[in-house]
């Protein structure tokens, strides 16, 4: 589903920020990209999403090779994956309802499309009685599930989240990483970038831990930190 | 793109008008300025060319013959004329009428003719030219035509006002150019605000798969709708202006006869609406190109 290719990453600043990092994330998968500040973890989900292009290496998605995807096709490929953001990224102009609708009109979706899997998703987080209202009027775990809502409601094969839960409370964040459990349990495969130690560690699924720019730990059903590791830095 | 992605489109363009209702003004209203200065110079010049057609009405060039010429000369000289390749058309002008026109121009003094019979007038010949560049060698051959007594031409009238209309043309060209020029940087600039003030709307369209095209078009669309309404507002600002200042223009100079403002509207309207929406659509591309990159 996702696949990375001894990719190095330089920034235009002399920034390694990814340095022979290579990868494989199954059709399916939930996948926790862990990691300090700086680690890198986003800048491989820009690579994933064609924002910046890999200095060396190859990123393939969805089976696409992302080197050879045209300018041309990038809304198109984009329309394929969904994206959730620490800071939610919602229109603030448009309603709740609008905001997932918005995500469904740029794909030139048959309005009877749209009146059926709005409210779908809507219903989906949980937010069926909140459709008319404004984002500033929602709390921040509302604005989150609205954004999980649009980025589920084009049915896409896999779902990237940067730090979805990093201005939530510990309480709110396990509901939004419930919900993202949810979706990868109707089939999406899940990428989620985090620094919630306490929640990878509970939740027991595939991660990638990155340090500097590489890969120190790729493991099935991993936890944040290697436990030897962690009881010895532990307090 | 499918009808209902046209019909969002211009929804967004509209609302986003609306949603900067300062900054549109402030557009609409430096847009009406321009085509208002622009819709003058273009008026003054309908209205020069309109009150200096008699001009190209007058006969170019008139032949006089010798008063005492004798019919045979008068004969070969027409004969001559009407076969001239270069002379598209000539009127004779004979003894009689030339006096008649003396009697008449003459007006109130023209009793110094008192006494005096036709015979002393001259028979002329008013010559319009296919091609006024011939103007030359014509002159200069009938100057020496035998019983000819001069040749004389009001080519120089003619030029002098083809020059000033010419002038004209290129300057108020010009201005339209540099008028075009501002007001495609002023909305450029204003719909800049927009598009920074919307940056990070743009990015999350494009993050969720939104093309160029798609998150252009809005922002074109707000700029046709700016430059429109300027163009509607500065029509009707030239309206009054040409009904008010018509009327005094016409008083104080009998002489000028103004092109009726029926005849111009339709044109002026279509040229500013035309203008206005370029200038509009360019303003929004020109603004929005940096930020499309993400
Ligand atoms: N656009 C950029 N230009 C230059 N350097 C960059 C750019 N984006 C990121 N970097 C650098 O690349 C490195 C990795 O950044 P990245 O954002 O991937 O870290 P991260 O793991 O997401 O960190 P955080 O947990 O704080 O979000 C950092 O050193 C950062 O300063
Ligand atoms: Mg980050």
């Amino acid at each position: 589903m996702v696949e990375f290719k001894t990719v190095v990453k330089k920034y235009s600043n002399g920034t390694v920020a990814l340095n022979n990092v290579s990868f494989n994330i199954k059709k399916g998968d939930f996948t926790f990209l862990v990691g300090p500040s700086g680690s890198g973890k986003s800048t491989i989900l820009k690579l994933i999403l064609k924002e910046e292009e890999p200095t060396e290496g190859s990123v393939f998605v969805n089976g696409y090779d992302l080197s050879v995807l045209k300018r041309k096709e990038i809304p198109c490929f984009r329309r394929s994956l969904g994206v959730v953001f620490q800071d939610f990224r919602l229109l603030p102009n448009k309603t709740v309802y609008e905001n997932v609708e918005f995500a469904m009109q740029i794909t030139e979706a048959l309005p009877k499309e749209i009146r059926r899997q709005v409210p779908m998703a809507l219903a989906l987080v949980g937010l069926s009685r909140k459709a008319n209202a404004y984002p500033n009027q929602l709390s921040g775990g509302e604005q989150q599930r609205v954004a999980i809502a649009r980025a589920l409601v084009n049915n896409p094969s896999l779902i990237i989240a940067d730090e979805p839960t990093g201005n939530l409370d510990p309480e709110t964040s396990w509901e939004i990483m419930k919900l993202i459990q949810e979706v990868n349990m109707r089939g999406t495969t899940v990428i989620v970038a985090t620094h919630e130690k306490s929640i990878v560690d509970k939740m027991q699924k595939h991660v990638i831990a990155i340090e500097r720019g590489e890969i120190i730990r790729d493991q099935e059903k991993g936890q944040y930190e290697n436990e030897v590791k962690d009881s010895k830095i532990c307090c | 793109m499918k009808l209902r992605t046209a019909k969002f489109v211009v929804k967004e363009g509209f609302v986003n008008t609306y949603r900067n209702v300062l900054m549109s003004l402030a557009s609409m209203g430096i847009v009406a300025a321009s085509l208002v200065i622009l819709g003058f110079f273009w008026i003054i010049t309908v209205n020069i060319k309109y009150n200096t057609q008699f001009l190209k009405d007058q006969p170019e060039m008139q032949i006089f013959c010798n008063p005492e010429m004798d019919g045979h000369q008068l004969g070969m000289l027409e004969w001559t004329i009407g076969r001239d390749k270069r002379i598209k058309e000539y009127e004779k002008v004979d003894k009689k009428q030339a006096f008649e026109k003396a009697k008449e121009m003459l007006g109130d003094d023209k009793d110094v003719l008192e006494g005096l019979d036709e015979s002393f007038m001259p028979v002329s010949f008013i010559i319009k030219l296919n091609n006024s560049a011939d103007y030359g060698e014509v002159v200069e051959k009938y100057k020496n035509y035998p019983g000819v007594d001069s040749v004389r031409y009001s080519k120089k009238a003619i030029d002098y006002i083809n020059r000033i209309l010419r002038g004209l043309q290129i300057g108020s060209s010009l201005l339209i150019a540099i008028l075009v020029v501002i007001a495609v940087f002023i909305i450029a600039n204003t719909i800049k605000l927009t598009v920074f003030a919307r940056r990070k709307e743009i990015s999350i369209m494009k993050y969720i798969g939104a093309t160029d095209w798609f998150i252009r078009l809005p922002f074109i669309v707000e700029g046709i709708i700016i430059g429109l309404i300027g163009a509607f507002v500065s029509f009707l600002a030239l309206f009054i202006i040409y009904k008010l200042g018509g009327g005094w223009v016409q008083n104080d100079f009998i002489m000028v006869k103004l092109v009726g403002m029926k005849d111009v509207a339709f044109q002026l309207i279509m040229v500013s609406c035309l203008l206005g929406s370029l200038v509009g659509a360019s303003g929004s591309i020109i603004s929005i190109r940096k930020y499309l990159r993400v």
